[in-house]
C-alpha cells in the first residue's frame, strides 16, 4: 500500500513523500507510521499518545478528511494512495504535527473560561449539578470535547474567516452558559455577539460530521444564537 | 461592531483546504452541499429573474425560476427548522426531504399548466 504523507520543517519546502507499507489485517494509519518512523525513515515526525481512540493526539487529515489515526483502519479506506496531511487551520511544527493552540487563544477570545458566580458554592462546599438534572443534561453531550482539533479543521468558515472563533470555542462556551455555577454570562453573551462569532456560522455541519466524541457543536452554535436572539428581544437567559 | 481581533498565529506556515483539488470534495458532506446549493440557486434566481422581467411568457425562463424558486426556497425552511431546535443529526433527512419535495411540486406545478 503506497501512503503519500505530507513533508515540511521550517525552512524547507513542503512536500508529499511517498512510502510503500506491506498493509496487514487490522492495521491502522498510526501503526503505518510508527512502522515507516521506526523501519523506513526516522526523520517522520507525527504526534500520538493514547493509541486507543482516547486522547486525540493522533488527529490528522486521511484522504481528505479529519480521523484519529489510531482508529482509522486502512483496510476501510478507499484503495488507491492513502494521503496523510495534518490538520488545516492550525500552524504547523513539522510534518504532521501541529500547534494547537489557536483553539486555547480563541477560548480564552471568548470567555469560555469558568468563573464561579453566586451559586458557584452552597452550604457543603462547591455546588454540584446532578447527572439527571436537566440543566446537566442540557450539556451532556458537549462537555466531552477532547480538543483534538478536527471540528476546526473540517470548518470551512474557520478556513475563511481567522477571526471565527470555530466550533470548539463555541462549543466550551455553551456549556458555561448553560451552567448555574458560572458567573461570567453577561460576559460571554457579549463577546459572542461581535460580528465574526455566531452569525459567521453557516450551519454546514462538517464539525459535527468529524467529531470522534460525537458531540454537535453545530447544535451548541444554534442554540447560542437562540438564546442571543431572544436576548436582543429582551427575554430569555443570557 | 467590534474591532477585528489581532491574529496571532499570522505568518506561520498552516495548511488550509483547498476547494480547487479533488481531495477537498472527496468526502464532502451533506450539510454543505446544501449550503453550497442554496447559494448557486440565489445567484441562479437573480439572473433568471432578469430574464423572466424581459420576457414573462418564455417558458425554459419560467420552469428555471420555478425551479429555483422551490429549491432555494424548501432549503431555507431547512435551515429554519434548525435554527429554531430541530437536532443537526436530522439534517441530512431535511436536505433529501427538501429535494423529494422540491422535484415534488415542481412536477405538479408544471403539470398543472396554471397559466
Amino acid at each position: 500500500m503506497v501512503l503519500k504523507v505530507f513533508r515540511w520543517s521550517p525552512g524547507s519546502r513542503e512536500r508529499l513523500q511517498k512510502y510503500w507499507v506491506k498493509a496487514r489485517q487490522g492495521m491502522t494509519v498510526l501503526d503505518a507510521l510508527v512502522e515507516l518512523q521506526r523501519n523506513s525513515d526516522a526523520t517522520l515526525a507525527f504526534r500520538y499518545a493514547c493509541r486507543v481512540g482516547m486522547c486525540g493526539s493522533c488527529a490528522m487529515v486521511v484522504n481528505g478528511r479529519e480521523r484519529w489515526a489510531c482508529r482509522t483502519l486502512l483496510s476501510n479506506l478507499a484503495r488507491g494512495p492513502v494521503t496523510v496531511r495534518p490538520l488545516y487551520q492550525f500552524p504547523l511544527i513539522r510534518d504532521l504535527v501541529v500547534d494547537m493552540a489557536p483553539i486555547k487563544n480563541k477560548m480564552l477570545e471568548m470567555k469560555a473560561v469558568f468563573v464561579p458566580g453566586r451559586r458557584a458554592m452552597d452550604g457543603d462546599g462547591f455546588a454540584q449539578i446532578g447527572s439527571r438534572t436537566r440543566e446537566r443534561r442540557a450539556i451532556d453531550a458537549a462537555i466531552e470535547c477532547i480538543g483534538c482539533g478536527m471540528c476546526v479543521s473540517a470548518c470551512t468558515m474557520v478556513s475563511h474567516d481567522p477571526n471565527f472563533p470555530g466550533p470548539a470555542a463555541l462549543n466550551r462556551v455553551f456549556t458555561l452558559q448553560r451552567d448555574s455555577r458560572d458567573g461570567a454570562h453577561a460576559d460571554r453573551s457579549q463577546a459572542v455577539l461581535a460580528e465574526d462569532v455566531l452569525t459567521r456560522c453557516h450551519g454546514q455541519a462538517n464539525c459535527t460530521a468529524v467529531c470522534p466524541m460525537e458531540i454537535s457543536p453545530t447544535d451548541s452554535i444554534l442554540a447560542l444564537r437562540r438564546r442571543a436572539v431572544l436576548r436582543l428581544f429582551g427575554i430569555g437567559p443570557r | 461592531m467590534s474591532a477585528r481581533r489581532a491574529e496571532p498565529f499570522r505568518g506561520r506556515k498552516m495548511l488550509t483546504r483547498r476547494m480547487g483539488s479533488g481531495e477537498a470534495w472527496r468526502d464532502t458532506k451533506v450539510g454543505m452541499w446544501a449550503w453550497l446549493l442554496q447559494r448557486v440557486a440565489a445567484i441562479g434566481l437573480v439572473a433568471v429573474i432578469a430574464a423572466h422581467l424581459k420576457n414573462p411568457f418564455a417558458r425554459p425562463v419560467q420552469a428555471a425560476l420555478l425551479a429555483l424558486v422551490l429549491f432555494h426556497g424548501l432549503l431555507g425552511v431547512r435551515t429554519i427548522l434548525l435554527d429554531f431546535g430541530l437536532p443537526a443529526r436530522w439534517h441530512r433527512l431535511l436536505f433529501l426531504l427538501a429535494l423529494l419535495v422540491g422535484v415534488a411540486a415542481f412536477a405538479a406545478f408544471w403539470r398543472w399548466r396554471w397559466y
